[in-house]
Parts: C-alpha cells; sequence; structure tokens
C-alpha cells in the first residue's frame, strides 16, 4: 500500500485555508466578534478577512428577496485586498451587484436572471468589465453549485437568527437552503444578514452549525412582489384564450399537475377555474396539484375545492396570513408560516407537471419564443426548466401519455415504444401593446446574440418543446403537424392579421384545421361572444383581498424637535401617489406615522421606508400622516423628505 | 429651478404661484382632516382636504379669496365636502367683499362615488357663484389644469363673471369620452386628443368667446390674466345676460352645421385653420382681435 505522492499531499487543504480565514477574522476583530454574531458596522473588515482574491461567492440574490445590506457591504472592501471575484448568483437584482464589477472587486459573473439590471450589465459586457461565463436557467446554476462553481463564500439572507446562528428564513425561503448546502459542505464560509436575532427561531430552516457567521442587518431585507396580477387588467380577449385553454388543452388532456407562468393570460385561468371550469363538470379532474409561486389570482379556485396542493418557489408579498391559514394546501412550518423552495420547487415543475402554460413576446415560425429584446441582457429564470420536455421521467400520467401518442405521431409515422410527453403551451395575444406583434419571422434574439457576443440566440422556449400555441385566434397543436411545413402553416394560422399570419396559405390552414391540428373557438363549441370580464371569479385585487385599505402605524422614539409648528403638507393622492401631512404633536420625543394605503401586505416594505427615513431626519414630537394611493417606495421617500423640508421652511421658492 | 407650468402644478403650488408672495392663509386645512365620509365608507384612499384647497391672500395687493382644484385626487371630483369648502368660500366672498374670488378649476365634474351627495354639492356651487355674483362679487373661474373644467364644473364656470384659460385647458359639459359612450366613436373619437383641444381646447373656447382671457400656460401668464380679468368685471344685468343670449342664439345659426373647431375657425374666417392650434398665443390674439375687429 505504498503510494507516497498520496502521502504528500495533503487532502483538506480547503479545510486548512478556511481555519486561516477565521483566524484572520478572529485576529483583526477581536472581542468585537461575538461567537458568531458580528455588528453591523464590522461587517466590512470581516469580509476582508475571509474573502480571497479569485474566491468564488455567491451573494445571495433571488428572484425576490435580496441580501441587500452584504451587497452593499461587499461593494465597500478595498479592492487592493478583495478582487478579481467569480460571483455566481442566480439573479442580479441590485446596483450593487454590478458595482463590484465597476470598483473591480469582482470580474467574472455567472447567473440566471438580470432583469432590471439588464440594460446596465450589457453595456459592463460591452465594456468589457464584467466577464460572463454564462448566462443559466435556475437549475443548471443551482446544478453546478454542487460541480464545478461551488461557493467558497455565501453571502446570504434570513429572516431572523438565534446566537447559536440557527436561521428562520420564513416563508421567502427560495435559495437559501441549497447555497448554504453548497456552501458549508465543501468548507466554505457562510455569513447571514438577519432582520432580527432572537432568542429563539420560529423554526429552523437552516441549522446554526452550517453558519459562520450572523449579521444583524439595520434594515429589513428587501423583497420584491413579483406575481400580484390586478384582475381588472384582464380583457375580454384575455378571458377567451383562458376558456379555449381550459376547455380545448386542461378538459382534453385531463391536466391535474401543472405550473403556470406570470402573467394576465395565466391569471385570466386561475380565475375562470371557479367559474367556466366548474360550469364543465372539471372539478376533482383538472388543476389539483400546482408548483407555483402563491398567485393571488388562485385564491377563489383554491376557495372553490378545485386545489389540493401547491408548492411554491418563493412567496409574495401580502399573502402570508392566507397561506398560514390553509396548511392543507400550501408546504408550511409548525410555526404556521410557509417554506418555500426555488430549487425543489423548479424540479417539481420539470418532472412531476404535465403541463406549463405561459406567455411571451416572441414567437417564431419553428415556435421558438424569446424575450430577449436589444441591449439588454436579461438572462433566463426558471421558464426552460418549466417549459420543457423532461426526457428523463418515466413516470405515467393520462395526460402525459396522450400527448405522448400524439407526438409519436409526428412526421407520420408511429414509433413503437410508448414514450410520454410534457405538455408546454405557450399564450399569447397575436399583437402586444402598441400594436407590436407577438409573431415574427425572425427573433429578436439573434440579434441580442451578435451584439452581446452570446455563443447561441437567448431562447426561452424552443420550439420542438412547444405542443400548443394559443391566441385568441385558436389553439394550433404543433404535435400533429406531419412535416415542418405543416408546422410553420399550423403558427400562421392562429397569428392573426400579424404580417405572420396574413402570409398564411389558406387551403393548409382550412385542411390543418379540418384534422383537428388547428381549433377555433367554434370547434370547441365555444361562442366567442360570450367571452366576457363578467366570467372572473375576481374583477379587482379588492375582490381578492377583501377590505381595500390598510392601516400601518409606527412611532419610533429619541428623535429631536426642530421647533417648527406649521402643519404642512406636501404630495397628492393621485394614482401611484401619496400626500403627507406632517405637524407638531406632544410625543415625548417621538415620531409617530399614520399611514392609509390601498396596497395591501407591504407592512414590511413601508417599515424599512419609514425607519430609513426616522435614521435620515430623527424628527421628534412630530406625527406623520400618510393618504397612500399606491406610491412606489422611491415616491414615498421623496415626498417624506419634500416634507420635513417644507416643514422645517428651508424651502425657499 | 421650480417648473412653472401651471398645467402640470399641484392645487397647492398654483395658489403659492399665483397669489403676492407669502400672502396665502388656508381656511379649513389639511390638519382639520375634513375628509370624506363617503369615500371612507367605501375604503377608498381619502385626502385630507378632500381635493380643494381653499382661502384668502392677495393678488397685486387687492385681498381676494381663492379655491384651487386638485385634479390629480380622483380627477378633481366635487364631493360633498370639496364642494361645502367652495360654497362656504362664495358665502365668505358676500360677506367680506373681496376684490374677487378666484376658482382654479381642475374637475371632471361631479364625484361619482359620492352620488345626490356629489350632485347636490355641484349644483349649491353653482347657486352660490349666482348669488355672490348677484350682490356684486366678481367671480373668475381660471382653467389649465390636467383634469380640466367638465361637468357641473363646466356649468359652473359658465356662470363665473370671467373665464381665463391656457390653450391646454379644456372646457365642456360633457367630457370627451362621456360623448364617445354616449354617441359612438363616429360622434366623436375621444383619443383623437388633437380633436378633443381643437373643440374644447382654449383657444377654441376663445374663438367661441366663452373663455374672456386666452394666457400663455405658465404661472405669469395665468397670475397676468386673472389679475387683467379682475379689471374688468362683468356685471350679473339683465342687458349682460340679454347680450349672452343673443350671442349664443347667433352662435347656434353660424355654426350649427359645423363637425369640427377647424369648420368654425374656417368660417369665422381663418386663412388656415389647420395652423390655429400650432401659432403662439400673441400673434394668435392679434390675428382673433383683427378678425373680430373686421
Amino acid at each position: 500500500m505504498n503510494a507516497p505522492s498520496l502521502l504528500l499531499r495533503r487532502w483538506d487543504q480547503r479545510a486548512q485555508n478556511l481555519e486561516q480565514r477565521l483566524v484572520r477574522a478572529r485576529s483583526r476583530l477581536g472581542n468585537r466578534l461575538n461567537g458568531r454574531l458580528v455588528a453591523a458596522q464590522d461587517v466590512v473588515e470581516l469580509l476582508e478577512c475571509v474573502i480571497e482574491p479569485g474566491d468564488c461567492v455567491c451573494l445571495e440574490g433571488n428572484n425576490q428577496k435580496q441580501a441587500d445590506f452584504l451587497a452593499e457591504a461587499l461593494t465597500r472592501v478595498d479592492p487592493s485586498i478583495v478582487h478579481d471575484l467569480h460571483m455566481v448568483q442566480s439573479v442580479v437584482a441590485l446596483p450593487q451587484h454590478l458595482d463590484l464589477f465597476e470598483k473591480r472587486i469582482a470580474s467574472k459573473l455567472d447567473f440566471s436572471f438580470s432583469g432590471p439590471q439588464g440594460a446596465r450589465l450589457a453595456q459592463l459586457v460591452a465594456d468589457r468589465r464584467i466577464a460572463i461565463g454564462a448566462i443559466h436557467t435556475y437549475l443548471e446554476l443551482f446544478s453546478r453549485y454542487f460541480v464545478d462553481l461551488t461557493p467558497r463564500v455565501a453571502l446570504i439572507t434570513a429572516e431572523s437568527a438565534d446566537p447559536q446562528g440557527n436561521l428562520y428564513t420564513g416563508p421567502n425561503t427560495e435559495d437559501t437552503p441549497l447555497i448554504v448546502e453548497a456552501t458549508a459542505f465543501k468548507n466554505g464560509v457562510v455569513i447571514a444578514q438577519v432582520n432580527e436575532i432572537v432568542s429563539r427561531v420560529p423554526r429552523v430552516d437552516i441549522p446554526g452549525d452550517w453558519v459562520t457567521h450572523v449579521v444583524q442587518s439595520p434594515a429589513p431585507h428587501h423583497i420584491e412582489p413579483l406575481f400580484t396580477r390586478d384582475p381588472a387588467r384582464i380583457t375580454d380577449i384575455q378571458v377567451l384564450m383562458a376558456m379555449m385553454t381550459i376547455k380545448g388543452i386542461y378538459a382534453e388532456y385531463g391536466v391535474e399537475r401543472l405550473n403556470h407562468g406570470i402573467g394576465f393570460d395565466t391569471a385570466a385561468i386561475e380565475l375562470l377555474i371557479p367559474t367556466y371550469a366548474e360550469s364543465l363538470g372539471l372539478k376533482g379532474k383538472i388543476c389539483r396539484h400546482w408548483a407555483l409561486n402563491p398567485h393571488p389570482a388562485l385564491i377563489p379556485a383554491i376557495e372553490a375545492g378545485f386545489v389540493e396542493s401547491i408548492h411554491c418557489f418563493g412567496s409574495e408579498l401580502g399573502m402570508e396570513a392566507y397561506i398560514a391559514a390553509r396548511p392543507d394546501i400550501f408546504f408550511t412550518g409548525h410555526d404556521g408560516s410557509m417554506r418555500s423552495n426555488r430549487a425543489f420547487c423548479q424540479m417539481a415543475g420539470h418532472y412531476a407537471c404535465d403541463l406549463f402554460i405561459g406567455s411571451t413576446l416572441q414567437i417564431d415560425l419553428e415556435g421558438n419564443s424569446s424575450t430577449a429584446t436589444l441591449d439588454r441582457i436579461a438572462g433566463f429564470g426558471g421558464a426552460p426548466n418549466m417549459g420543457a420536455d423532461a426526457r428523463g421521467r418515466r413516470h405515467g400520467s393520462q395526460a402525459w401519455l396522450r400527448a405522448g401518442r400524439e407526438a409519436s405521431l409526428r412526421y407520420g409515422h408511429s414509433q413503437r415504444m410508448p414514450r410520454g410527453r410534457k405538455l408546454v403551451v405557450q399564450i399569447v395575444e397575436t399583437f402586444r401593446d402598441h400594436m407590436l406583434p407577438a409573431f415574427v419571422e425572425r427573433l429578436d434574439a439573434w440579434e441580442v446574440a451578435d451584439s452581446a457576443g452570446m455563443p447561441l440566440p437567448p431562447v426561452m422556449i424552443y420550439g420542438d418543446d412547444v405542443t400548443h400555441i394559443v391566441t385568441e385566434e385558436g389553439i394550433a397543436n404543433l404535435m400533429l403537424c406531419r412535416t415542418s411545413a405543416e408546422r410553420e402553416q399550423a403558427i400562421r394560422g392562429v397569428a392573426g392579421y400579424t404580417p405572420v399570419g396574413l402570409e398564411r396559405d389558406r387551403r393548409t390552414v382550412e385542411n390543418l384545421r379540418d384534422r383537428g391540428v388547428i381549433r377555433r373557438a367554434e370547434d370547441l363549441d365555444i361562442d366567442a361572444r360570450s367571452a366576457s370580464r363578467d366570467m372572473l371569479a375576481a374583477r379587482s385585487i379588492k375582490d381578492l383581498a377583501g377590505t381595500f385599505l390598510e392601516h400601518l402605524q409606527y412611532r419610533f422614539a429619541g428623535g429631536y424637535s426642530c421647533g417648527a409648528v406649521t402643519p404642512r403638507v406636501v404630495g397628492v393622492v393621485a394614482s401611484g401617489n401619496l400626500e403627507v401631512l406632517i405637524e407638531a404633536a406632544t410625543l415625548d420625543g417621538a415620531c409617530a406615522f399614520d399611514i392609509d394605503t390601498p396596497a395591501r401586505g407591504f407592512a414590511r416594505v413601508w417599515q424599512a421606508v419609514i425607519s430609513d427615513f426616522f435614521a435620515r431626519h430623527r424628527l421628534g414630537d412630530v406625527r406623520i400622516s400618510i393618504n397612500d394611493n399606491g406610491a412606489t417606495p422611491a415616491t414615498v421617500a421623496l415626498r417624506l423628505d419634500q416634507a420635513v423640508e417644507e416643514y422645517r421652511g428651508v424651502s425657499q421658492r | 429651478m421650480r417648473h412653472r407650468s401651471f398645467y402640470e402644478a399641484t392645487a397647492r403650488q398654483r395658489i403659492v404661484e399665483i397669489l403676492d408672495a407669502h400672502s396665502f392663509a388656508e381656511l379649513v386645512g389639511p390638519e382639520q382632516r375634513t375628509v370624506s365620509p363617503h369615500m371612507q365608507a367605501l375604503q377608498l384612499p381619502v385626502a385630507f382636504d378632500d381635493g380643494v384647497v381653499v382661502g384668502r391672500g392677495t393678488l397685486h395687493t387687492k385681498p381676494v379669496l381663492i379655491a384651487a382644484q386638485e385634479g390629480g385626487f380622483v380627477g378633481g371630483a366635487v364631493g360633498e365636502v370639496h364642494g361645502a369648502k367652495i360654497v362656504g368660500l362664495l358665502e365668505r366672498a358676500r360677506r367680506e367683499r373681496p376684490a374677487a374670488a378666484l376658482l382654479l378649476i381642475d374637475s371632471g365634474g361631479v364625484r361619482l362615488h359620492e352620488a345626490n351627495a356629489g350632485l347636490i354639492a355641484v349644483s349649491e356651487i353653482i347657486r352660490a357663484i349666482l348669488a355672490a355674483r348677484s350682490d356684486g362679487v366678481t367671480i373668475i373661474a381660471a382653467i389649465g389644469g390636467a383634469s380640466g373644467c367638465f361637468g357641473g364644473m363646466g356649468i359652473a364656470a359658465a356662470c363665473c363673471s370671467a373665464v381665463v384659460m391656457s390653450e391646454e385647458g379644456r372646457l365642456a359639459l360633457s367630457g370627451p369620452e362621456v360623448i364617445e359612450t354616449a354617441h359612438g366613436v363616429e360622434e366623436f373619437d375621444s383619443r383623437d386628443r388633437a380633436l378633443v383641444w381643437r373643440t374644447m381646447g382654449g383657444k377654441h373656447r376663445y374663438l367661441l368667446e366663452d373663455c374672456d382671457v386666452l394666457v400663455d400656460g405658465d404661472m405669469e401668464g395665468f397670475r397676468a390674466g386673472i389679475a387683467a380679468a379682475m379689471e374688468a368685471p362683468q356685471s350679473l344685468t339683465l342687458e349682460a345676460l340679454e347680450r349672452e343670449q343673443a350671442m349664443l342664439a347667433r352662435r347656434l345659426q353660424i355654426f350649427s352645421s359645423s363637425r369640427d373647431g377647424r369648420d368654425v375657425w374656417r368660417t369665422l374666417g381663418w386663412p388656415n385653420p389647420e395652423t390655429v392650434p400650432l401659432v403662439p398665443t400673441d400673434v394668435f390674439l392679434a390675428q382673433a382681435a383683427a378678425l373680430r375687429a373686421a
């Protein structure tokens, strides 16, 4: 058993290196380290001790919640100490995520989705400040955390922590467990920012011994509400498309397990389940199990008894109480709140759902669809994982097997070996806003790929995965097309008055209709004239949410009176705006806030905005009353600052 | 730099800019929280001033009472509290006899949420205007906000001693969307913005003599225009009403076949009617004066 070379090599270098990092932190911070706990003002120094140049770093950026305090702290490290980091994170959402590259703290990026930062990301790539490794789907990036992109340092966020480092992630668990698993078990450093330190967490989502350090962030982490669609904006045309989808696809195939994309098209389907689907006698036959974020639009279907289970990628602000009250439906902890998990839900959507339906911006003649637009690098997120046939799937179901039979007839010859097929449906009105056609000869994605130097065009759903396209003109079943020419005509045949649709060959399209490849509303026995918003189970957010206005109150002690006495009002209760009334009050040096808002469920956001405002001005003996009409945090902060300026009389016209 | 656009300003900004500096004192201010009980009952957002700011101040050192509607809050629509504040101001004008009562109107009309209470409020405003005028109070309507002047407030404006408008201001009884809904898009396409301004905008209203003073849409324009209107008060006499009645009868006769503002302008003798919306205010006013003299 002599293997000298093996004896010479050390096999625990990562553990040794981890120890060196922790020793550096202990010697620099000394007694400022309180066990696992570290104070907010010491975090930049801590990061400079535990991060080494070239490290692979995961800065938790989810679809919704953001490790925003740690992101900001990382932008403040000394670039001569910490540089050339390789960032691996699912979502590039905050400006700080890109500041890292401008400040030359990081140089390489592997990610999934960039959303609001897409334009700036494209510019930084063009300026060669960022080298992009690859743009992934969520499951791909998560998988690589366990193969070749394992984080050396993970900067994560949670709702609360106890002194032992046990973390409670709350309903927005999202990516956290996966990131920590990959990092902690490969001798990495895990630093968590939490909204509060408590003596006992409501439930343990991450065990404390996987966590290196915990810091209480000065403000609660940012969470983006993403999935709430106001039913008031659903159109009659979307109702018609939803009726065709329910009758022509859900009922036809018996779709019991499914995932919906985000948008008004799918919200319309959700709101027709308890009305239209019920009238077709489909309860218990369709839409029983879901991999889905907690969409408010699904509430009526849940209440009507259609839905038996929902597993969620993340949560949605405002839905917490509803979810907690329905533990039979949602996955909840013994504390009552939900536990979401993006990785598991993506996996569930890919392997255990029979149907994905989503909207898109552009579809070409092969059925490829893309949401890419010029001058932006937006990435993919999870839609491609949902909207793809799961080639590794082996368990049967009615919907999967029927789709498999249809697909095997493709090109006119039947395969002998039976195999199932996932239903992947694209639902679009033929023209989008501003009369932009949804059907095009060539996707903008080609130009995006050219201009950003991508190895291939960013296609969201590949045409060979798409089984159906639904428009106001009908349903095209692409599985039943025998040739690629037929497939093209099937797409033209539902493309309406777009240039692509006008170029159809009318005889071929009529022939396809005879064969059931294209089905119009009347072929499904749906009277298009009956499509009306009247059929929606809810017609406004108010219908979904019950009472409308939410009253919030906050009080901050320890402010200073500025001596002003004349009440001031700033702003207007217009849509997306608010008014702020500021006046003197005897409050023992406290600053009291009374807020009426129609946007329910944003208490945490309000608290964060108001806390920051109080920290900026430290006003005491002042009452601030707000009538809100759906203003964004930026507008709220601006009006508050303007009110203080007016109140103090600094403003001179 | 503060913007000086009347159109984009809030009600409070308009008052501050129209009146003499630091002269404004608000009545029933927002700190009194006299909000709409109807909106509260409907669980809809309320405004501390119910969308109208009232008070007193001076304009070129002359005492005035002033009300400014906030077009951003439910389209400046008149509810019970909102209306009562304007009526109270006009009753005060009858007692105090200021140089003028100024109504900065920015309103789609009655607030539908308040149903009969809103309708009664509008009728009370109209009655208060006429009562104050018959007591000799000069009441000036200024129209130049994003919500225009429609519905019951359109009637109220027509009852005032003088109407000051900018080109951006719109004055009519039924708003564009209401006409389209009631009579069809062939009758009136409310999305045709140029058509809306050709039939309801300040220049057209000036040529039809519904508007007495046409001003540029900035604060200085309105301040000067209102001051000018205060100098030439129209008293509420039988002769004045008969003159107005004769003007309306003449107008009906001359323009009854006109389908569009352009037809009216052509009949009035404008050489290039399609250029009317484009010419600057001063050029427009000079040309209009020349045509009237002819």
